[in-house]
């Protein structure tokens, strides 16, 4: 990585920093001592690697393979990664995994690694579909799932796997860490800095070097200040806003918003409902209508589950907060 | 330009689309004429517009060589102007014995609401009389000033064409004129034009004359086309007081229920200004967004008529229990957005899966995760962001769109 560093410049930390080996790793022993056990004894299970984004799932996965394999895993096609939520529908996912499971390996260990991840993605029935390709193929083949939820993993699939859980970071892990790349890049970084990262990021490891780093950007000694102008870049509080639009009964101007944070910025429906659950608990109405409006909440979190629009949902939503915040006017 | 319905229109009765029994009849009744003797001397032919009866009439003749006479019942002013025009023609072919022709009189429906009646019977007098194949056409035979014709012809009738004939033959047109179109959008013209294939192929020219096929700029045709009738439907819907007022309002209007749907809800809060009974009315269009999303998933059709009262009068009612003011309806907002917002979306995700390709993660987190990020450094550090466009490939138009710092979401 470091020849490459060299030949283009500068390189996205997050894979400058992402750790190749197990004990690089941050945090997350528990499953480190699993993975080193299952690599002294060569018995490699199926794996579900659970947790929340950024904690190390996928970096640990390569990892392990690079230990398991060699350094040339990848090239040699021992170790391949599908991502769920970019694949067409189970169907795709099922011939890549035939083209690659099809044949024994060369070499001592006689089969491949194959990685899903965001396999939470999948819907129910093509979970049901890829349990049968892993049985297929569990002879030349061993899955590693990758999921930020395991209770959207289906029963028979946990069953087949061993379940290895990734923590939220724990925030002196993280500053630790942020420091430690500040050093090797040479940065003064303020201690203020580093907690302001961290208070947004919430123990995402991604999140808080992608943010170290467009800090940089601006200036090598960063403190406080430049944090929060690259917070307040990539997240305009626009929830927040949708609220306040939503409140003063601006419902056209809520849907406009509504409609560049779905379609334009990409924000996951999910996500955006969780922020708006965060929010809910500051609004100036009485603790009744907050009630209510999270009960309005689930039935909308509910129905996008089971198919409805988002943006429809979600703006139903909203007018309903704005007729709450009226009653209380 | 030539419009496509004449390009393609069929030069044998075997390239005639759809309606088989309709030609089995017409070409069995043209062979007695041959024979010189037939049962009718007149076929009328009818059925709704655009679904091949002018097309068969031209295509048959094509193939005998016959002349066609092509007249138009609407311009039958008198008794006398029939007798000049039909009745010329009728007896000219034996005298002349060159070529033979056929006689085709369009819009023959035309002539029964005419007060001067003497034009119907003026023609049933030619058609005893005739030497040569009189057609009549028709959209509607069944106007009682009309029985006197009805029983002086065959009748033939054509039915509407399916809908994945209509397919099939846009895709021939599509690949005669090397057009790119997916399936889906001739699925959408095809579905639009409830059974009418020249509206068809007129839609599909329109299209292809903006120069890209899409789905959004179909959806932009189609509404311009049908901006008077959507509006009185809008107003309908908005103002329906009964379950059957709401089924009225969308009597008639050509398009699916899904863009409908999109009208209401972008017109909702313009029409709607009290707060309280538009989160009423949003409610009922929330739900019935669940209907239609079922529909649509499960493929159980049989869910789709919960969604009508639910966007016309369910809505229309939460909109009574307030005060309402006049205001304008408009074409919907969520296709004016997107198609605005069209190449910055294209743009956002061909970065996205560049990022996705090297950093181990999905196209859309990447989307919504990564590039932010990245946005910021290329806005604020040109030096460090020549490196990383490196890294990831980008093109100068991504470096220069992600060095813009992602500006119309800054607005």
């Amino acid at each position: 990585m470091a020849v490459e560093e060299r030949l283009v410049g500068e390189l996205p930390w997050i894979e400058k920093y992402r750790p190749k080996t197990l004990d690089e790793m941050v945090d997350q022993e528990e499953v480190v001592r699993a993975l080193k056990n299952i690599l002294q004894t060569r018995q490699v299970p199926h794996m579900l690697f659970a947790g929340p984004p950024g904690t190390g799932k996928t970096a640990s996965a390569h990892a392990f393979a690079r230990e398991l394999y060699g350094p040339n895993y990848l090239t040699e096609g021992l170790f391949v990664e599908i991502n769920a939520s970019d694949e067409r529908g189970i169907q795709t996912i099922r011939e890549k995994v035939k083209m690659y499971a099809r044949s024994v390996p060369f070499g001592p260990i006689g089969f491949r690694i194959l990685l899903l991840d965001e396999s939470d993605q999948l819907t129910d029935d093509a979970q049901h579909a890829f349990r049968r390709t892993m049985e297929q193929f569990s002879a030349t083949c061993r899955f590693i799932l990758v999921a930020n939820y395991s209770n959207r993993i289906i029963e028979p699939i946990q069953s087949r796997c061993a379940v290895l859980r990734f923590r939220p970071l724990p925030r002196d892990k993280v500053i630790e860490h942020l420091g430690k790349i500040a050093k090797n890049e040479g940065l003064n970084i303020s201690s203020a800095a580093l907690e302001a990262i961290y208070d947004f990021s919430e123990g995402d490891m991604r999140k808080s070097i992608n943010i170290l780093q467009a800090a940089v950007s601006i200036s090598r000694d960063v403190d406080e200040k430049t944090v929060y102008q690259v917070i307040g870049y990539v997240s305009r509080g626009e929830v927040r806003r949708l609220l306040e639009l939503g409140l003063s009964g601006k419902i056209s101007e809520a849907r406009d918003l509504l409609r560049e944070l779905l379609y334009l910025q990409g924000v996951a429906p999910s996500d955006l409902l969780t922020a708006i659950y965060r929010e809910i608990g500051q609004l100036d109405i009485s603790e009744e209508d907050k009630v209510e409006i999270l009960d309005a909440l689930g039935e909308a979190d509910f129905r996008i589950a089971e198919g409805g629009t988002p943006e429809i949902q979600i703006l139903a939503l909203v007018s309903k907060l704005a007729k709450k915040m009226r009653k209380t006017r | 330009m030539i419009p496509w319905t004449e390009k393609y229109r069929p030069k044998r009765v075997s390239e005639v689309v759809g309606n088989k029994e309709a030609i089995e009849s017409f070409l069995a009744w043209a062979k007695q004429w041959s024979a010189g003797k037939p049962s009718k001397k007149a076929a009328l032919l009818y059925g709704p517009a655009g679904v091949g009866k002018t097309s068969l009439v031209l295509a048959y003749a094509n193939e005998n060589g016959l002349d066609v006479v092509e007249v138009n019942a609407s311009d039958f002013r008198t008794a006398e102007k029939v007798e000049q025009i039909v009745g010329l023609a009728s007896q000219q072919a034996t005298i002349t014995g060159l070529r033979k022709r056929i006689i085709l009189v369009d819009e023959v429906d035309g002539l029964a609401g005419k007060e001067d009646v003497g034009g119907v019977s003026a023609l049933s007098k030619v058609i005893t009389n005739t030497r040569v194949p009189i057609v009549l056409v028709a959209n509607n035979p069944w106007d009682q000033r009309l029985a006197g014709l009805r029983e002086k012809a065959q009748l033939i009738e054509f039915k509407r064409i399916h809908k994945a004939t209509i397919v099939s033959h846009l895709k021939k047109i599509c690949t005669a004129e090397g057009l790119k179109c997916s399936d889906e959008v001739l699925k959408e013209i095809a579905d639009r034009s409830n059974g009418d294939l020249r509206s068809a192929i007129n839609d599909l020219q329109a299209i292809a004359a903006t120069g890209a096929v899409s789905r959004e700029t179909l959806n932009a045709l189609g509404y311009r086309l049908r901006d008077r009738e959507i509006f009185s439907a809008l107003a309908a819907a908005f103002n329906a007081k009964s379950i059957r007022d709401g089924r009225l309002a969308l009597e008639g209007l050509n398009m699916d229920l899904q863009s409908f749907y999109q009208w209401v809800f972008d017109n909702a809060p313009e029409q709607i200004p009290d707060i309280d009974a538009l989160a009423e009315a949003l409610e009922r269009l929330a739900r019935a967004d669940m209907h239609l999303q079922r529909t649509a998933r499960l493929q159980r059709w049989g869910l789709m008529k919960y969604v009508t009262p639910l966007i016309t009068t369910g809505m229309a009612a939460a909109r009574h229990k307030a005060p309402t003011k006049f205001a304008k309806f408009s074409f919907p907002s969520k296709i004016r957005f997107m198609s605005n917002t069209r190449n910055e979306r294209e743009m956002r995700e061909r970065i996205a899966a560049k990022i996705a390709a090297r950093c181990h993660l999905s196209t859309s987190k990447a989307w919504r995760e990564i590039l932010p990020f990245i946005s910021f450094i290329f806005s604020h550090n040109g030096a460090k962001a020549r490196g990383i466009a490196k890294f990831f490939d980008f093109d100068k138009s991504e470096v220069s769109y992600l060095a813009s710092g992602l500006k119309s979401s800054k607005k």
